[in-house]
């Protein structure tokens, strides 16, 4: 017959046991209540005794170990026959996580409140708003008792319509404010609006990750010795070519012209001048109310159709927020174009790290207002006038218009 | 460390800075206390300091206030809070009033620090949570220390008023594992929010802030809302503040007590709040508390008696739903 | 000495034994709860003092499982509620400090130290009243002699002249707490002797015990005055279930255990042919029966249905009054 010994449970709130040390060895004999091992628990160190006489068996629980109370640690080998010990009832693992069971909608109704019944909260909310909450709970639009949300959903729905509440989401205005100020039935876009105006409420942006960088950077660029240079251009009289823009034609020919000026190829490092072979122009590109800098590479060695499809590559891109780094990386000269916009002339901002940016107004009797700005730190007055003036004269070159017009489109343009 | 150990710690220290600070009670010197509270203390403050008394709660009580007339600053462990019972008088009577009764001539710097609460099957005699009685007296401190931290500051605190302080403490709470966490400024006055939440204040102390913690997810996960903990810590004074500026916030207020429901001290937090925020609420409050029963012996009567984990989230669950959450 | 007394004596404190030795199994394996107090070794005071006393009321504190028995209540009954079954004699709610069962007179079973003797001087008192001179058995600890409870009470019991055995058994502790740490003198008898007959037996030998008590009884049944015995004695077991400190020395343990109340009667009887070695063949196994039955019992029961927690709080849930 075999004696099992548990884990005993020694204390009145002891839930596991050390095994201390073990007083007798396999194979050795125990007296009845004789102590076998000892145990340690949440109060002290204790004598456990075997309740029966009889070999033990096996010692199934090192010394050492810690298990909960119940768990079975000894076999003893009695020799008294006797009837099947009662085992020990399993002890439940405390759980960390509890489980319930919620009786779906306890449905003890008691007797039914009457109307106008409503949380404390509710009632001031009302009140607040000018709901009469008996009347909505005859008409069965509230629940009986109604709570504070029941209020405020009641007010989505029947106080505003749709584009109001866009609207005031939109200027994080107070449900309960505009009501009050506007007491009607029904408040339109049109109300909120008039309410907007007249509290003269700001709309607030968060402004994203991008543009914050930009602005930035231009914090940085206002603090670059600056001097410009304003000339008119003639435009009237280049080619038509479908498809290609002013834009286009003024990349190309900028970048052809910086092609001599070496100083417009410069990126100023620390103690040096760092000159670059081509002409990498990058352009402003505004999309809704963000500004990108997607940058044409080697402009000096691309067609016009090239520039133009590789302009609208990246556009397409700045729209869809996948420009790369490599995309907005490595340009020299900038060119901003606000000629579409029907401005005569105006004054760009010179990006960080770059050394000049071009501004076009808009072409007025095929002629257009240009504005250069240049990093005085690397480009000094003359070498911005021979600048300036060689690129003027490019566009009534006709030979070399009609050169560009000619060019077949290029190979491949994978690269961009 | 052990809950118990964070009280061992502070009695240490509080008697090495001062030598008018006595111990005395049952088994609390030898023995080292039968949940073993006092442990070492005796070995290295004597038996003059460390006194075992007989059993005579009373004269425990009224030893004290004694000592504490004559210059000392006693704490006297009453064994389990049931047989404070024994010692009402001097605690009601003697111990609450002497100071007003004297126009404040008379100041009595004691604690009488106690165990209390349901622990397992130890019967109706044996399993009592009994602050109502206490937070009722004029005159008298009532701490509830719910973990290391307020069981070591508050006691420290405790011992250096000089207002009589009744300091509770939990049967089931002393094997615990847990830390004392480093406070710079300890309120021991002050309410503590231990988990902020958006949807319902909960207030609880001793045994009931832990099973609390256990049956919040469950509640925030079937009510898709969030739950705000307050451990009370003082019971006499009540921090109003605290739990009306919480309550302010959820407008839903829970309490949670070990003690029968009737007359139990979360009607006091009721009343005291309500005064404050009726007009805040969005729910009736909701009062958690054991079963108007002694505590039954059979392990699963005893559990039905008193609230657990399952039952309080059970509760909170079927309130929310009830009420609009 | 007649031989059925010895008898008697042997099988209930066999019985006794037994039963406590199964019960802490049983809490070790998890089936019991709460406190348990052992009166192993202490058997010689409960089992005589009750057969001493025979007819009357007893009050006695937590550590009864041995008064009970000896007071006739069925093991089977008594182990249910250590198992907190609905069959127990306080249907579960009590556990092992709560024993009662007023049909054998027997009225627990408390945990409170000291509080249930004015109960006896309070039943004394209302037994007289009524015309019943049958005296009243209050048994309590040595540390029980320390409260104020046990002082009021034998004032008060003296000065009333009601019939009441206080049964002061003297294990030497309260818990961990020696006599002496708490007491000026350990002669506990003394604490009475001004107030009423008082007198110190040996409790680790039961034919004393006996013999003291019936006296007693006598006395304070044909004078209807309180007395008082101080049973020296000794707990073999922890103070519950156990203990957290190591309060008596091992040597102190085996001196005490080589007065085995048992083993002394065992010897006492043969000697003087009262038990015989058949008799107590019989009895031991006799009694391992009784209890491995009790324990059966015990698991077979059910527990309490849940409306019990609710039953028992009143008597009546409401009534009216009708003038
Ligand atoms: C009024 C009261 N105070 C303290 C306790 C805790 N307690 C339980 S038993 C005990 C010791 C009692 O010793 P004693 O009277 O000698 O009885 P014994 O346990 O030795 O049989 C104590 C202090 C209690 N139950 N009641
Ligand atoms: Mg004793």
């Amino acid at each position: 017959m075999e004696y099992k010994i548990t884990m005993p449970q020694l204390t009145d709130t002891m839930e596991t046991g050390k095994i201390v040390r073990w007083l007798k060895k396999e194979g050795d004999f125990v007296e009845e209540n004789e102590p076998i091992l000892e145990v340690e628990t949440d109060k002290a160190v204790m004598e456990v005794p075997s309740f029966r006489s009889g070999v033990l068996k096996e010692i199934l629980v090192e010394e050492g170990e810690e298990v909960p109370v119940g768990t079975q640690i000894a076999i003893v080998q009695t020799e008294i026959e006797k009837k099947e010990e009662t085992t020990p009832k399993e002890t439940k693992e405390e759980k960390e996580e509890i489980t319930i069971s919620i009786p779906q909608e306890s449905q003890e109704e008691g007797q039914k409140l009457p109307e106008g019944t409503a949380s404390p909260s509710a009632k001031r909310l009302a009140r607040e708003l000018g709901i009469d909450i008996k009347i909505y709970q005859e008409k069965g639009l509230l629940p009986i008792p109604a709570h504070e949300k029941d209020i405020k959903e009641l007010f989505y729905k029947n106080f505003f319509d749709k584009d109001a509440l866009e609207l005031i989401k939109r200027y994080s205005l107070s449900l309960e404010e505009i009501v009050k100020h506007l007491k009607k039935e029904k408040i339109t876009k049109k109300d909120v609006l008039e309410f907007i105006q007249e509290n003269n409420i700001p709309q607030i942006l968060p402004i994203s990750d991008i543009q914050l960088k930009v602005i930035e950077n231009l914090k940085k660029s206002t603090s670059i010795p600056v001097f410009h240079i304003y000339e008119q251009i003639k435009t009237g009289n280049l080619p038509k070519v479908e498809d290609i823009t002013l834009t286009v034609w003024i990349i190309k020919i900028l970048g052809d012209t910086m092609q001599n000026h070496y100083r417009t190829r410069v990126k100023l490092e620390e103690n040096i001048y760092k000159i670059y072979p081509n002409s990498n122009i990058c352009i402003a590109v505004a999309i809704e109310e963000e500004l990108f800098m997607p940058v044409i590479k080697k402009v000096n060695k691309k067609t016009l159709r090239e520039i133009a499809l590789e302009l609208k590559i990246l556009k397409e891109k700045a729209q869809s927020k996948r420009l790369s780094l490599d995309d907005i990386t490595g340009s020299t000269f900038s060119i901003s174009n606000l000629g579409m916009f029907d401005i005569l002339s105006f004054d760009a901002i010179i990006p960080p790290q770059r050394v000049g940016i071009v501004a076009i107004g808009t072409q007025k009797r095929g002629k257009t207002k240009v504005t250069f700005s240049f990093d005085h730190r690397v480009i000094n007055g003359r070498e911005a006038a021979l600048f300036v003036d060689e690129f003027k004269k490019r566009f009534t070159d006709t030979d070399y218009l009609n050169n560009l017009k000619e060019e077949p489109l290029n190979k491949d343009l994978s690269q961009s | 460390m052990l809950y118990r150990e964070a009280l061992n710690k502070a009695l240490d220290e509080m008697m090495s800075r001062d030598s008018s600070v006595v111990l005395l009670g049952e088994d609390i010197g030898f023995y080292g206390g039968n949940y073993k509270v006092t442990e070492g203390l005796y070995a290295r403050y004597g038996e003059k300091r460390v006194i075992d008394t007989p059993i005579a709660e009373n004269t425990i009580v009224g030893t004290a206030i004694g000592m504490a007339i004559g210059g000392l600053r006693p704490v006297a462990e009453i064994m389990t809070v049931n047989f404070s019972l024994i010692a009402f008088d001097q605690i009601v009577n003697q111990l609450a009033k002497i100071r007003y009764m004297s126009g404040g001539k008379i100041t009595l710097p004691m604690v009488i620090r106690m165990p209390q609460g349901v622990a397992k099957q130890l019967a109706a005699q044996h399993s009592q949570s009994l602050e109502r009685l206490f937070a009722s007296i004029p005159g008298l401190r009532v701490l509830v220390a719910s973990d290391a931290t307020t069981a070591y500051y508050g006691l420290k605190f405790a011992i250096s008023t000089d207002d009589p302080v009744i300091f509770l403490e939990h049967l089931l709470l002393y094997p615990e594992k847990m830390e004392i966490e480093e406070e710079k400024h300890f309120s021991p006055y002050r309410a503590r929010i231990k988990k902020e939440g958006e949807g319902i204040t909960i207030i609880s102390y001793l045994k009931m802030l832990h099973d609390t913690l256990k049956a919040v997810p469950t509640i925030e996960k079937e009510l898709d809302t969030t739950c705000e903990v307050i451990d009370l810590c003082s019971i006499n004074p009540l921090d109003v503040e605290t739990i009306s500026k919480s309550v302010k916030k959820t407008k839903r207020l829970v309490v949670i007590t070990e003690e029968p429901k009737t007359g139990s001290y979360a009607n006091e937090i009721l009343n005291k709040v309500l005064e404050e925020v009726f007009y805040e609420l969005d729910a009736p409050p909701l009062k958690i508390g054991a079963e108007d029963v002694p505590t039954p012996y059979n392990r699963t009567l005893e559990l039905a008696s008193i609230p657990t984990p399952e039952k309080i989230a059970k509760q909170i669950i079927i309130w929310g739903r009830k009420h609009g959450i | 000495m007649n031989k059925s007394y010895a008898e008697q004596f042997y099988y209930l404190m066999k019985l006794g034994r037994v039963f406590e030795l199964r019960a802490k199994e049983e809490y070790m394996k998890g089936n019991i709860g709460g406190f348990l107090h052992l009166a192993i070794g202490e058997e010689a005071v409960h089992v005589g003092s009750v057969l001493g006393f025979g007819k009357g009321d007893v009050f006695v504190h937590y550590r009864e499982h041995v008064y009970a028995l000896a007071k006739g209540i069925e093991p089977k009954y008594i182990m249910a509620e250590l198992f907190g079954k609905i069959t127990g004699v306080s249907k579960g709610k009590g556990g092992s400090m709560h024993l009662y069962d007023p049909k054998f007179n027997f009225y627990g079973g408390n945990a409170i130290v000291g509080a249930y003797i004015p109960h006896a001087v309070g039943t004394a008192f209302a037994r007289k009243y009524m015309g019943d001179t049958t005296g009243v058995l209050v048994a309590f600890g040595d540390g029980a002699t320390n409260s104020g409870n046990f002082f009021e009470s034998i004032n008060t019991a003296s000065k009333w002249e009601v019939p009441v055995l206080f049964l002061c058994e003297n294990n030497y502790y309260a818990i961990g707490t020696r006599i002496d740490r708490v007491s000026p003198f350990v002669d506990l008898y003394k604490k009475a002797k001004d107030y009423m007959p008082a007198k110190q037996v040996d409790g680790m030998n039961i034919f004393e015990v006996f013999d003291a008590v019936k006296k007693a009884k006598e006395y304070i049944e044909s004078e209807g005055k309180p007395y008082f015995i101080e049973a020296l004695t000794y707990r073999y077991e922890p103070h519950s279930i156990t203990d957290t400190g190591d309060y008596r020395s091992p040597r102190e343990l085996k001196i005490a255990k080589e007065k085995d109340p048992i083993e002394n009667l065992k010897a006492i009887a043969l000697r003087e042919g009262l038990l015989t070695e058949d008799y107590i063949k019989f009895v031991d196994d006799k009694v391992k029966q009784i209890v491995e039955d009790a324990v059966e019992f015990a698991i077979s029961s059910p527990e309490p249905p849940l409306e019990e927690l609710y039953k028992d709080v009143f008597c009546e849930v409401c009534i009216d009054v009708v003038s």
